[in-house]
């Protein structure tokens, strides 16, 4: 018995060895985060069902080493509000950041069907990827910023036609304005014609406005 | 006919859009050549960060462990049952920097479970003292059991964090003595750490992740 005890301290002495060799940190570099110290807001009521597009939320690398900032939520602010189950939020990709660079998340509020109603509270939390460590010990940051929204009660609106692109909408909308602005001058009475004429020697092209 | 009505409406409204532009771009009458000052403005921070700055350091002055069965701890190696390694020393030496780089909040601070490189069996947090998050398993709930650890932070202004860190962010008692752990701008707090090992060890893999993070909350 004695003698396999001896055989397990054998096998297991490097080990712990080794894990505190990997427990050292190096000095000069620093690790840092930073989030938006205003909170992630939603101006007008969410509803069961529905899907909002959160403001996106702003983040930096505060320290001197490159990193990849993810967003995470989490209720850490004390305060009222139900907690935010973090599946309702999608979260952009995480950004890799180099230092003292700065970026956005975009962040997606779907609410399921059956979400109760009432204000809501959590944090988003961005963490960092940046460590400071020396083989595998880790000295990390995150930062966290409130999440506040409310739920009404009733369906969320359905929308009459599917998503489409801004670009589009601004498209649409000009050709809209183009032809309201066509055809009201049509209907004003106002003509501008344009006559050409055979070319020749010395010749003229004639335009004519009449009210 | 049509066609041409169109074209000229087109043509049209090109020449507004362009006499448009000239009359926007056009100085007024009689303005002279205007100057311009730069002027910087510093504001406030509108970030809450947090930025940490390690000085040249590495966990050491082992000890604990049983010398009769050969796992007593040497200078630079954890032995067990529960031996100990410090990050820093109690009034003498705090190598970890924590700054407060934004606007004030509570400064929170959590650990993680160690990660054996051969994502075999962890080590899990665990709290000594009276009301633990995590119970320890061995010497009365004074010591971590198999397979648990702690890590205790401690700063010049206060003997060492009794509770230990765990896994749930939690407020770091080192920052704002008298405030719970309310951090201002510019704050920093030096600080250091202390690890204690399992009991027994469940993992013989030879490289662990240890994390220690940081967190300002509003």
């Amino acid at each position: 018995m004695y003698l396999r005890r001896l055989l397990v301290v054998a096998g297991a002495a490097p080990v712990v060895s080794a894990a505190l060799v990997s427990l050292a940190v190096t000095a000069g570099a620093s690790v840092g985060v930073g989030v938006q110290a205003g909170p992630v807001l939603l101006t007008s009521a969410a509803h069961p069902g529905g899907s909002y597009a959160l403001p996106a939320v702003y983040v930096v690398n505060t320290g001197t080493q490159p990193e990849v900032v993810r967003i995470r939520i989490d209720r850490l602010s004390a305060g009222r509000g139900l907690a935010v189950p973090p599946s309702w939020i999608h979260a952009g990709p995480g950004v890799r950041l180099t230092a003292h660079q700065s970026a956005r998340i975009s962040l997606q509020l779907v609410v399921p069907a059956d979400a109760r109603t009432g204000g809501y509270l959590s944090d988003v939390v961005a963490a960092g990827s940046g460590t400071i460590s020396e083989g595998n010990a880790n000295l990390g940051v995150a930062a966290a910023t409130k999440l506040e929204f409310r739920i009404a009660p009733g369906a969320a609106p359905a929308g009459l036609w599917p998503p489409v692109p801004g670009w589009l909408e601004w498209a649409a909308g000009g050709l809209l304005l183009f032809a309201i602005a066509f055809v009201g001058l049509r209907k004003s009475g106002w003509r501008i014609r344009i006559e050409r004429t055979a070319a020749e020697p010395g010749f003229t092209d004639r335009q004519e406005g009449t009210p | 006919m049509r066609r041409n009505a169109l074209l000229a409406f087109l043509a049209a409204g090109a020449l507004v859009g362009l006499t448009g532009c000239g009359s926007a771009s056009a100085p007024p009458a009689g303005s002279g050549k205007g100057t311009s000052i730069d002027v910087s403005l510093n504001v406030v921070p509108t970030v809450r960060s947090v930025t940490i700055t390690p000085a040249k350091a590495k966990f050491g002055d082992c000890a604990g462990g049983n010398a009769d069965l050969n796992t007593a701890s040497t200078s630079g190696a954890l032995g067990y049952p529960n031996g100990h390694c410090w990050l820093g020393r109690p009034k003498t030496s705090f190598p970890i920097t924590i700054t407060n780089t934004g606007i004030a909040s509570y400064m929170y601070v959590n650990g993680a479970n160690a990660v054996p490189s051969d994502t075999g069996t962890q080590w899990t947090l665990c709290n000594p003292g009276s009301k633990p998050a995590v119970a320890c398993t061995s010497n009365n709930g004074l010591s971590p059991g198999k397979n648990q650890y702690v890590v205790q932070n401690f700063s010049p202004n206060r003997k060492l964090n009794p509770a230990g860190l765990t896994n749930a962010v939690a407020c770091d008692p080192e920052f704002g003595l008298t405030s719970g752990c309310w951090s201002t701008f510019g704050q920093s707090q030096r600080e250091g750490l202390l690890l204690t090992g399992p009991a027994e060890i469940g993992d013989t893999s030879t490289s662990w992740t240890v994390t220690v993070t940081w967190t300002p909350v509003p």
